[in-house]
């Protein structure tokens, strides 16, 4: 029981494919992160859901009953959006009520729904202000007061935190987090920021030019990414993927030599900036490259080097105070951090 | 800005009054003159006002009911045009179909002709229809030239209300229509009132469609006036005394909605 969309395809007028035969199933009182670049069909799907897109083929269903043509008023879906979509005639207690005089909630019972929604969303005292009078922040929080005042079986989020400052958005992804453990809902969240991804999900879908790339646990995708794109898309500084050959146990490209258990053959080599480890220049096995730029991301440092082979970026936790531009460094890429993609498809070689 | 531009901007400001003024304030004095101060050769400012103009014309040739004419006319063909061109104003600022900027711009050009150009054609129309000096005729008349003012300024407002909006409340438990009346034409209420007043004037002071579809029953202000043209001279007292009437709604609705009148002008014209 659940969400699923079964071989979802959305054509626009213009002929775009939004979304390419999708297919998706998660079950009920999970947060599950849709993820991907702009254009990847990640609103798209969320919108489908939500009824204000209809599908061009497949299914969409809930707990087992088909909503594909269900207008949005008869799916029970909560809905947050990008830029609030908040009322501006109406003060921040009637727009949360909204919902509830659609249904004809009795007076008392709004009164007392709205209060609780409020003061878990810590906007209890804004009641009486109008939308233009409140901050991103608090405009963001009456929008999810909105959303699930009326208790609705799933809440969808459109990028929600896009629009607020970077401090704002930390401490807003912390609230949803907190906000979703306590309600046990279905949420359902669109971005295209993979920390906010990582952080919140219970599963994130990956998806690109309208197709799923991967659904699976977020320290799953971190760990072992199906593909190079999923790869290069999370975290931060993107994976290192060197295109090389294997030759007697060797992956070489341009200045890099090291040893992996792989077959003979063109392959792409992946490792994660923060799993590259420094040691002593010309030890053995190690690689060593002149450094191109160093940046300081206190409490980390990031440096760069130019292998011939395209640019590698190494994050270290180590003191590099005294590492300078130009200088020679040693490099050990650990074999358990290796990961490895076919040198055309891009697909993850196990 | 230094002082001497300020004094600059002050004094062309009070030049454009007092031309803008000018015929208003004569018109005004002109109601209260008596005969021979209005036909003195020399322009006089300075007179013993008599008040039996306004009295002479509305009660003593019963001018009264054109007065009431005008509101029905005016209320009416506002009401339907406002009626029928803000849905359509809607549909234009939020579906894409075929042809849809072409239909806009025809709505436009519905307004390009010269009106004298129209003005036969319709008469035949509503001669064929039987409802030539009825104030039905003028209230249609009326209503297809408000109509396309309608579409054009509200679609303006309505794209500044963003389409999440509609979306948001029909996610609350709207129908599409629900969400179109109960929410997104409230939130469009300051530019529909705005509009509704500019149709009010248009209506309002509108003469040639009025002056040929109605000869007597139905006839609205504006058609009374040539009434004070009489073989033996211009009643000049009586026809100020209407024009005076004759403006002050006008006024009053134009201080009342200035502001969104003006954003509500420029908006259509910028962005659609």
């Amino acid at each position: 029981m659940g969400v699923s969309f079964r071989e979802v395809t959305k054509k626009f007028p213009d002929g775009t494919r939004a979304l390419d035969r999708l297919n998706l199933e998660f079950d009920q009182g999970e947060f599950i992160v849709l993820l991907g670049p702009s254009g990847s069909g990640k609103t798209t799907a969320c919108r489908l859901l939500a009824g204000l897109e209809t599908s061009s083929e497949g299914r969409i269903e809930i707990n087992g009953k088909d909503i594909t043509h269900l207008p949005p008023r008869m799916r029970g879906i909560g809905m947050v959006f990008q830029n609030y979509a908040l009322y501006s005639h109406k003060s921040v207690f009637e727009n949360i009520a909204y919902p509830l005089r659609i249904r004809k909630v009795g007076k008392a019972d709004i009164e007392s729904r709205v209060g609780a929604i409020a003061d878990l969303l810590q906007i209890g005292n804004y009641l009486h202000r109008k939308p233009a009078q409140l901050s991103g922040g608090q405009a963001q929080r009456v929008a999810v007061a909105r959303a699930l005042v009326w208790e609705p079986t799933i809440c969808v989020m459109d990028e929600p935190l896009s629009n607020l400052d970077a401090l704002l958005r930390l401490h807003m992804r912390t609230e949803l987090s907190r906000l979703y453990r306590r309600l046990g809902k279905t949420f359902v969240f669109v971005t295209h920021d993979q920390e906010e991804a990582m952080t919140l999900a219970t599963r994130i879908a990956v998806l690109r030019d309208g197709k799923l790339v991967q659904f699976d646990e977020p320290r799953t995708i971190y760990r072992e990414p199906a593909n190079r794109f999923v790869a290069e898309f999370m975290g931060r500084p993107a994976m290192n993927t060197i295109e090389g050959i294997v030759r007697d146990g060797i992956f070489r490209a341009g200045d890099i030599a090291c040893p992996v258990d792989r077959p003979e053959g063109p392959v792409t080599l992946g490792i994660r900036p923060e799993q590259v480890e420094l040691v002593q220049a010309g030890s053995e096995d190690a690689i060593t490259l002149a450094v191109d730029v160093r940046e300081l991301i206190e409490p980390d440092t990031l440096l760069i080097f130019q292998t011939g082979a395209g640019a590698l970026t190494v994050r270290t936790q180590k003191n590099c105070d005294h590492i300078e531009v130009g200088q020679p460094v040693g490099l050990r890429f650990p074999r358990e951090a290796l990961h490895y993609f076919d040198a055309s498809t891009g697909e993850r070689l196990r | 800005m230094n002082k001497s531009w300020k004094i600059l901007a002050i004094g062309i400001l009070a030049c454009v009054l007092v031309i803008a003024l000018t015929p208003y304030l004569w018109i005004l004095l002109t109601s209260f003159k008596g005969r021979l101060d209005i036909l003195s050769p020399d322009p006089r400012w300075f007179f013993t006002p008599t008040f039996s103009n306004y009295p002479e014309v509305f009660l003593g040739k019963d001018y009264l009911p054109l007065v009431l004419n005008s509101l029905i006319i005016s209320i009416s063909s506002t009401v339907l045009s406002i009626g029928i061109g803000v849905p359509a104003a809607y549909v234009f600022a939020r579906t894409d179909f075929a042809g849809k900027e072409d239909l806009f711009f025809f709505f436009l050009t519905t307004r390009m002709a010269p009106p004298i150009s129209i003005a036969v054609p319709l008469f035949m129309f509503f001669t064929a229809l039987g409802l030539t000096d009825t104030i039905y005729a003028v209230v249609i008349a009326h209503t297809s030239f408000n109509l396309s003012l309608v579409v054009w300024m509200m679609r303006g407002f309505f794209a500044e209300i963003p389409r999440e909006i509609d979306e948001a409340a029909m996610m609350d438990g709207r129908s599409k229509l629900g969400a179109f009346v109960r929410v997104v034409v409230p939130m469009a209420a300051p530019g529909m009132a705005a509009t509704a007043v500019l149709c009010f004037i248009l209506s309002w002071n509108e003469f040639l469609y009025a002056f040929i579809l109605v000869a007597f029953e139905g006839r609205p202000l504006t058609v009374g006036i040539p009434g004070l043209i009489t073989p033996h001279g211009t009643l000049w007292g009586q026809v100020a005394a209407v024009a005076v009437v004759a403006t002050l709604p006008i006024l009053v609705f134009t201080f009342l909605v200035q502001k969104h009148l003006v954003r509500g002008l420029t908006f259509g014209a910028v962005k659609g």
